[in-house]
């Protein structure tokens, strides 16, 4: 019995310590040589395999709360997600109710071991505004920042934050324009872009720089469409732990990786990447199409990750857009177009190039970028039925058995 | 398994014993089998005597026809693994057909891989999948090795196995793509079929690999031209590709035509065929063109027979082409060339009036482009041209500020148009309007004018806006789409919103709206310039001019 005691004693001492020496954020990302990230969790290293995750059930819009759906459907995709080796999905802006949202992350991450990131528009979204210049509502986005931060930052699901979206397009004034006295004075075009980027890359620095002095535990991103602006970022945004960049540049991602190095050298994450199931110019879905976007894509990814010497080592992996289709993104107003699927599409891009003859060149379909199709016909647990696209059969390939396109190597999947 | 159900199995089976007994009786014993083996699986008589063909084909180019065949009879109605079961019937005891067996079991493999994906069938296709693709990386490479590059098959094979690695993306793609062209250039030099050539070519160009394509489609053409055809059936054969639509393998063709008849026949017989393929590749309302294309030839005459050799159609045809071309620099050189060659031509004023807006909004030569639209007012007899150069430089002084000007030529015009060119007419009242009532000119013609004359030829030079129109010749009051594309800069999924600020002559459909880019027309007759400025929360994106030409 005394020996037992001891064991018991030495073991609890051991632990004790070991997690003493353990002690120190849950998520970090370290710096390797050569200019080299990774990501790690709990002491591992963590390939962030991962889907924008926002299931709007078809006949709803944005407006639906599906946090508080009964059907709880992030259950069912979240064994799905599971079995596909998905281990991360990022929302896009948390729900008012803040315990809905633990629920929904506790949920994921205690039944399928799958993580959050969490983020904030910013207030992109608001009308008026964004007003980025104005102290005002600086303030009151810092506010809603932080309490979000506050509420979430001790959940074991939580993966990281990320700031804003693509909220660096309103600087250039084409969307969600905004502006100051000071800078409407200036006559200069470029340099009145140039002060708007300092406004707005300052604001979501600070923002960082307060998060990290309540949660030391978690990395906070810079979400941010393409590059564009980041040389500004590189000036005034030392508290930035990884560039959350939103990318639609097809079967590539080009020189993004090393260009990133180039301007803001900080590590990578695709935070919203992907293609369409629609052909817009034969007018049918197209899984294949998706399909061979999404898999060239994730071949860059790991190629670009720290273990893998030949690429620039940066990537600290991908989520994709999206989990589900979303019926109602052609059309928010229109309700009885909630219920349809529209194969109308709404942006032109020329990298998607398997349908850009369509017409207007518009070859973007906002309501088929799911990995995951909704059935209008048929229900399952109370949700309309998922199924996976091909898409999701071929990454859950990859993740399992990751080949690299060009030097036929394999990257160590964890 | 029901009772009736296996009485019904064991019957099958007697038959299908005493059919393959009857078989065995009956046949040569190396052949019996497969022979057999199509009777029990009832595919007709057809399969009967491909499969002989097959086994008495003496020589490898012999056995194509018959696989292909037999291919087509099976993957038609998707029997993927009859057809795999029957590959397999063949047996591999004649070295010749063992590479047409590894092929077509690849090619079956391949097939219903696409099947699969075509039908949504991922259970399959991920369960199975890596095994049928092993059987194409197999097959294909094992045909491969077993023939050469001059061999029909061999080519492919190569072929299959890049669509194969290029649809896979993975790390043979590159390789399997530079064996396949090395393959085919091989192949090329031997006296073989050309058929593999266009096929390899025509798969390249679907592929995207246009460059390449190209690159074949000439050894294709070089090969038809080395087959001692006569000039004339040359001609026809390009004039059939014209007409299918391959531009790209009708080019080399006529260009290998016309360096035949340039050492062969007359120099008027010369420019007349010369002139007859440029007639064909110019621009048309209707059928393939290529502008450029149909602009070299034109050059070939010119080099043929100077200025010369060119009668006012075909002289006006190239003028036009390369206005279509949006080579507007060289379109109104051979304007002016036009006008001083021919006068009297029927397109003086067209000529005169495209040279002045050219010269103003293209150009920037607001004086050089007044010059042509006065040529215009001076003229004694009226047109919808003469009377659109009134109204544009009476828009050019009120631009300038030179009210009393613009009020004269505005006068002027509405005095001598009467009832007649009610479109322009109607456009120097407004102008009158706003003169007479002390407003600037009309937002939308304002901004354009503005950004045409006046803005930075670095930051607006029409490349960010494309204008275009369903037709640039059309009748009057035929209905046409006068459509634009604007290139907003990056805003990644998030839509900028766009003005489109139209003005010149809009046609019937009257002012569009902001949110258009596009509207539907008609004209009455006349040369009809379309104008449009595209706007953008963060100001002007560009601006572009159009015109058309209303009969």
């Amino acid at each position: 019995m005394k020996k037992f005691c001891l064991a018991i004693i030495f073991l609890l001492t051991f632990i004790f310590i070991g997690a003493g020496c353990a002690s120190g954020p849950r998520v970090y990302i370290k710096k390797l040589s050569l200019g080299r990230y990774r990501l790690i969790v709990n002491g591992r290293p963590y390939i962030i395999k991962g889907a924008c995750y926002n299931p709007i059930p078809i006949g709803k819009n944005y407006e639906y709360d599906w946090w508080s759906d009964p059907a709880k459907p992030w259950l069912v995709d979240g064994k799905l997600m599971q079995e596909m080796g998905l281990n991360t999905v990022r929302f896009y802006q948390a729900h008012n109710d803040s315990q809905e949202v633990r629920n929904v992350i506790r949920d994921l991450y205690e039944r399928y071991r799958i993580r959050t990131a969490l983020g904030s528009w910013l207030g992109f979204w608001e009308y008026p505004g964004p007003f980025y210049g104005d102290k005002d509502f600086q303030e009151k986005i810092k506010k809603e920042v932080l309490d979000m931060v506050g509420a979430y930052k001790d959940e074991p699901g939580l993966l990281f934050w990320i700031l804003g979206n693509e909220n660096n397009y309103s600087i250039a004034g084409q969307v969600r324009p905004w502006s100051t006295d000071e800078i409407d004075k200036e006559p200069d075009p470029l340099k009145r872009r140039a002060m708007r980027a300092k406004v707005y890359y300052s604001f979501v620095n600070e923002l960082a720089r307060q998060i990290h002095r309540i949660d030391p535990n978690h990395p906070v991103g810079l979400g941010n469409g393409e590059l564009i602006g980041l040389d500004t970022a590189n000036q005034v945004c030392p508290d930035i732990d990884f560039v959350a960049c939103i990318i639609y540049r097809g079967k590539t991602f080009g020189n993004l990786f090393n260009s990133l190095k180039a301007t803001f050298d900080r590590p990578l994450v695709l935070s919203e990447f992907g293609a369409d199931a629609y052909d817009a110019y034969l007018n049918k879905e197209d899984q294949n199409a998706q399909a061979f976007f999404l898999q060239s894509q994730w071949r860059q990814i790991y190629e670009n990750l720290a273990q893998n010497k030949e690429g620039a080592g940066n990537a600290l992996g991908g989520i994709i857009f999206e989990w589900t289709d979303e019926w109602w993104k052609h059309n928010e107003y229109d309700a009885g177009g909630w219920q349809v699927q529209d194969t109308q599409a709404g942006w032109s891009n020329g990298s998607y190039y398997f349908d850009i003859k369509a017409p207007d060149n518009k070859n973007m379909n906002e309501e088929w970028f799911g990995i995951v199709a909704l059935s209008p016909d048929e229900k399952e647990f109370g949700l309309d039925k998922r199924s996976p696209r091909k898409s999701y059969y071929l990454l859950r390939e990859f993740w399992k058995n990751p080949v690299l396109g060009r030097k036929n190597k394999k990257v160590k999947s964890k | 398994m029901t009772k009736h159900k296996i009485q019904m199995s064991k019957l099958s089976f007697l038959i299908l014993s005493f059919g393959f007994i009857l078989c065995f009786a009956c046949l040569p014993a190396g052949r019996n089998f497969v022979i057999c083996h199509l009777a029990f699986a009832q595919e007709g008589n057809r399969l009967v005597v491909l499969s002989k063909q097959i086994i008495e084909a003496r020589t490898a180019q012999e056995l194509y026809a018959p696989f292909e065949e037999i291919k087509d009879l099976y993957l038609k109605e998707n029997k993927f693994t009859q057809f795999l079961d029957y590959l397999d019937s063949l047996g591999r005891n004649r070295k010749e057909l063992e590479p047409f067996i590894d092929y077509y079991s690849a090619l079956t493999r391949y097939q219903q891989l696409k099947f699969l994906e075509a039908n949504q069938s991922w259970d399959e296709y991920f369960t199975r999948g890596a095994s049928y693709r092993d059987k194409v990386t197999v097959g294909t490479q094992k045909a491969i090795q077993a023939t050469s590059p001059t061999d029909t098959l061999h080519i492919y094979a190569r072929l299959l196995a890049w669509q194969f690695h290029r649809e896979q993306q993975d790390v043979f793609a590159e390789q399997s793509f530079s064996d396949l062209l090395n393959s085919v250039a091989e192949y090329a030099k031997g006296p073989t079929d050309i058929k593999p050539i266009k096929e390899v070519a025509d798969k390249l160009f679907t592929y995207g690999e246009k460059a390449k394509a190209r690159q074949l489609y000439k050894v294709y053409a070089g090969k038809i031209v080395a087959s001692g055809l006569k000039d004339d059936e040359l001609r026809d054969i390009a004039a059939g590709f014209y007409k299918e639509g391959n531009l790209e393998l009708a080019e080399p063709i006529y260009d290998a035509y016309i360096d035949r008849i340039a050492n062969a026949v007359q120099k008027e017989k010369i420019i007349s065929g010369l002139a007859e393929i440029a007639r064909v590749f110019a621009y048309q309302r209707t059928g393939p063109s290529d502008m450029l294309y149909a602009e070299k030839i034109f050059q070939k005459i010119e080099e043929t027979g100077g200025r010369g050799a060119f009668d006012e159609g075909l002289m006006y045809l190239r003028c036009f082409n390369l206005e279509k071309a949006k080579e507007y620099k060289k379109a109104k050189d051979l304007y002016e060339d036009l006008l001083a060659l021919f006068p009297l031509t029927t397109h003086s004023d067209e000529a005169t009036y495209k040279i002045g807006i050219i010269h103003t909004y293209i150009l920037r030569d607001l004086k050089a482009g007044r010059e042509y639209f006065e040529r215009l007012a001076q003229k004694k007899e009226l047109s919808p041209q003469s009377i659109s150069g009134l109204y544009q430089l009476g828009l050019l002084a009120q631009w300038q500020s030179d009210l009393t000007g613009a009020k004269e030529y505005y006068n002027k015009l509405i005095g001598l148009a009467g009832n007649n060119f009610a479109d322009t007419a109607a456009l120097a009242r407004e102008r009158l309007k706003e003169i007479e009532e002390g407003r600037v000119i009309e937002y939308n013609l304002k901004a354009f004018l503005d950004v045409a004359l006046e803005g930075r030829a670095s930051l607006f030079d029409a490349h960010k806006l494309e204008l275009d129109s369903s037709a640039y010749k059309a009748k009057k009051d035929e209905s046409i789409n006068i459509s634009s594309l604007a290139s907003a800069g990056e805003t990644g999924c998030m839509q900028v919103e766009l003005q489109y600020l139209w003005s010149g002559h809009t046609g019937s459909t009257g002012n569009p709206a902001l949110n258009e880019s596009s509207f539907n027309t008609s004209y009455i007759p006349g040369t009809k310039e379309i104008n449009l400025v595209v706007v953008s929360a963060s100001g002007v994106i560009d601006h572009n001019i159009e015109m058309v030409d209303i009969y």
